[in-house]
């Protein structure tokens, strides 16, 4: 049981749950314990010494099963089988059986062990044969679904099916002479049945192994695939996923800007407050004051073009907005196309998914007119320039496709003047900008930052950077 | 009572005594960690009984309990112990004439300060320690449990610190040395998950994540907790309950609201779920005007489905899967 449990260890390990080592010992320590009494006991034991992250669950559990009675029922699984096959109850089943142990002592056949533990259901021979079989042809380094075929194969060969298909046939034959007997041509059929069984077990437990494989691999697999992909290539289900990966970005950014506030909190020794907080102890300094400093949080204007050429990530990049909008003082947020209009309170009233879906769906200004950026611009300087000040960050996300409308870029050039700094955003590759109607180069003079970001991974750097900055 | 538990089954029974269900899961988590001495972390959303599971193992095991309730900023001044700086100086006052006399005759000013020094071990005694939750738990006669609540709000150096307290439960004062702990505590942590908590902590906890509770348990719970209550009110309000949990809430009802829930209508001596009373009371477990919209909507229907079902004659036992 103990080399069991380790295989079991490292096969969450390589599934991407984290065990230390200290916590494997724990485990022991706790089986001891409680015992092996009931399966649900050694899955809660375990659960709780090795598995500490709550994401982690599914994946022990999926594994705990597959792991833990894989074998077992793989073989109570073949049983049954065989007894539906033959429309048997238990009884009568184990009737067979018994008639089955005395013929062939009558006959005087010998059989191998395999073949034995087949013929009388061994369950316990048969588990245990299976086990050492797989070892012995290292099923456990199965990695992909078409190896199935050939670690099947070696497990056959290694278990010697050939021999057992050999003897079966004759204890079938042996069954089938003389004058038909419709209980030995039962016992036939049920002979018979046990070839197929056998191989369907090692199939299954093959199986069984490359899925234990497989469980957490996959995900962060595709994981990985995703943060690499561009936002205007997603599926439903990516986009499902995509949202996930975002709200935790947001999450984690929170933490890290709590923790670096804190810190920050920490001032410097002021010598004039202590003086002063100390008078009541007859000027011995008992009590150190700190100069707290007010950190300003930054203030974020975001103008975010919702065309239908940026429309995926300007989901994503409203949907980032959203979730920080408690980390800074002030967060106002634009959208336009031609027209621009503040999303704000939208943003403030209505829950994540709905706010997004009505700033996009054309509830606040004409989501189907021809992007006009300078015409945009143009209306934001009129109507918003108040929003600007010297804490400001501005971000502007947009492809700058203007239609060869008039780019009114002066507009960025006293935003510039204004703000604490101006980021553009382009979900355009950067090999694209300044061509066609692209009036990308002539608005990148006036930007401080002016980043690629088409999928995950850059919307991840250029976060890092804002929350630096 | 103050015996520790003999086996999982014992834990089930002895939380029962204290009127707290549990299921196995919890309970084999708690068997482990009275008999390994390690701290148990529990996680879970808010409102399931992690606070609770720590009171009620104290009374379980007849222990006292003390609690370190964490927030953002909280440090080891207030935690561990605190210089009582005031009563040192008021002694200081009060003992002016004694000092006098030490150094009465001293020489020189260095003489004299040798004379106060050798005295100084009096300020920085037991005496002028105010002791927070830890340094009780660690300094205590008795056997107890140390209920470290919420320390996902705690900052990370603190956890850091805890970290070190909780692996050899024993602490340093630099004036007194280090005391050990005469019993190890039990200790529990919880957390709501704002923030992942370090590796370093989980691996030396018991980790154990309860979820709201099943149907059936929570049915239990309302039986328990709220005498009096009608069996099927009980039933109706799980149902409901079970329903809303399922819709995307931005809070979703806590064991707790569920059970305030169904005192207020036991109060109100309402005996069956209608859309009216719903209406009425659906804010004592609904916190945000967003989620009240969309709980009523959902129930309306399940309520209309219920009475159609009673109202058939071959099914006038309510089913409590009419809901999905």
């Amino acid at each position: 049981m103990d080399d069991k449990i380790i295989t079991f260890v490292g096969l969450l390990r390589q599934n991407g749950v984290r065990v230390s080592f200290a916590e494997s010992m724990d485990t022991f320590r706790a089986l001891d314990l409680v015992g092996l009494g009931t399966r649900l006991a050694v899955k809660d034991v375990m659960r709780a010494t090795l598995v500490k992250r709550a994401v982690d669950v599914p994946t022990y559990n999926q594994l705990f099963d597959l792991y833990f009675s894989g074998v077992g029922d793989i073989v109570k699984g073949a049983e049954q089988r065989s007894m539906d096959a033959l429309d048997l109850d238990p009884a009568d089943y184990q009737q067979l059986l018994e008639d089955l142990a005395k013929f062939l002592a009558e006959q005087g056949i010998e059989t191998s062990d395999l073949t034995e533990a087949l013929l009388k259901q061994d369950s316990a021979r048969l588990e245990r044969l299976l086990r050492e079989a797989a070892n012995r042809s290292n099923v456990q380094r199965i990695e992909r679904s078409f190896q199935e075929g050939q670690f099947s194969q070696g497990m056959q060969q290694s278990m010697g099916v050939g021999d057992v298909a050999r003897e079966l046939q004759q204890i079938s034959d042996a069954l089938g002479a003389g004058e038909p007997d419709p209980r030995r041509q039962q016992m036939g059929r049920f002979v018979d049945r046990r070839l197929q069984e056998l191989q369907e077990m090692i199939r299954r437990l093959v199986r069984g192994e490359l899925e234990q494989r497989d469980v957490g691999q996959r995900d962060a697999a595709r994981m990985q695939q995703l943060a690499e992909k561009s936002f205007y290539y997603l599926s439903e289900d990516e986009i499902r996923r995509m949202k996930e990966a975002v709200t935790k970005l947001a999450l984690r950014l929170k933490n890290v800007l709590a923790v670096k506030r804190r810190t920050a909190r920490k001032g410097k020794f002021d010598v004039k407050d202590t003086l002063r907080k100390n008078l009541q102890y007859g000027g011995v300094p008992f009590k150190i004051r700190f100069d707290h400093r007010k950190r300003i949080k930054p203030q974020v204007v975001v103008l975010c073009d919702v065309s239908d050429s940026v429309r995926n990530v300007s989901r994503f990049m409203l949907q980032f907005v959203y979730s920080l909008q408690d980390l800074y003082s002030k967060v106002r947020s634009f959208i336009f196309v031609s027209d621009i209009g503040e999303i704000t309170r939208l943003f403030e009233e209505s829950e994540i998914h709905q706010a997004i879906d009505q700033a996009i769906r054309g509830n606040v200004i004409n989501v189907y007119a021809h992007s006009d950026f300078g015409k945009a611009f143009r209306m934001f300087h009129r109507d918003h320039l108040a929003a600007i000040t010297r804490h400001t960050t501005v971000i502007i996300l947009g492809d700058a496709r203007n239609n060869y409308n008039l780019p009114h870029e002066w507009v960025l050039k006293e935003i510039k003047q204004r703000a604490k700094q101006l980021i553009w955003l382009n979900p355009e590759n950067r090999m694209t900008w300044g061509f066609g109607d692209s009036e990308m180069d002539r608005y990148l003079p006036y930007c401080d930052v002016v980043e690629e970001c088409r999928n995950l991974n850059q919307l991840y750097r250029v976060v890092d950077r804002l929350v630096i900055g | 009572m103050s015996k520790s538990f003999a086996s999982i089954e014992d834990v089930i029974e002895r939380f029962a005594g204290q009127h707290y269900i549990c299921n196995r899961t919890i309970a084999t988590v708690v068997y482990l960690a009275s008999h390994l001495r390690k701290p148990i972390l529990v996680e879970g959303p808010a409102g399931v009984g992690k606070t609770e599971l720590a009171k009620v193992l104290a009374g379980a095991l007849g222990h006292e309990l003390i609690r370190l309730q964490c927030y953002e900023g909280l440090d080891e001044s207030k935690a561990l112990y605190e210089w009582e700086y005031a009563k040192q100086l008021l002694y200081t006052q009060i003992l002016k004439d004694k000092i006098g006399e030490v150094i009465a005759g001293a020489p020189g000013l260095k003489e004299a300060v040798e004379r106060v020094a050798s005295q100084d071990d009096v300020f920085f005694s037991e005496r002028f320690i105010v002791p927070r939750p830890l340094l009780r738990a660690i300094t205590s006669p008795e056997p107890l449990v140390l209920l470290i609540d919420e320390i996902d709000k705690a900052d990370t150096e603190f956890e850091a610190f805890l970290l070190e307290v909780l692996s050899d439960f024993q602490v340093s004062v630099p004036e007194l040395g280090t005391i050990k702990a005469k019993h190890i505590p039990l200790v529990v942590l919880t957390s709501n998950n704002a923030r992942e908590m370090s590796d370093a902590l989980k691996r030396r906890c018991l980790h154990l994540y309860i979820d709201f509770p099943e149907k059936e348990q929570e049915r239990a719970i309302i039986l328990l907790k709220v005498p009096g209550v009608a069996e099927r009110l009980a039933d109706e309000v799980v149902a409901a309950v079970q329903a809303i949990r399922k819709l995307d809430l931005k809070k979703a009802p806590s064991i707790s609201e569920t059970l305030d829930w169904t005192r207020a209508l036991t109060l109100l001596n309402v005996d069956t779920l209608d859309s009216t009373t719903v209406d009425d009371t659906l804010s004592v477990i609904l916190k945000y005007e967003g989620d009240i919209r969309k709980a009523q909507q959902e129930l309306k229907d399940h309520v209309a489905k219920a009475r159609a079902k009673a109202a058939a004659p071959t099914t006038a036992e309510p089913e409590k899967d009419v809901l999905h």
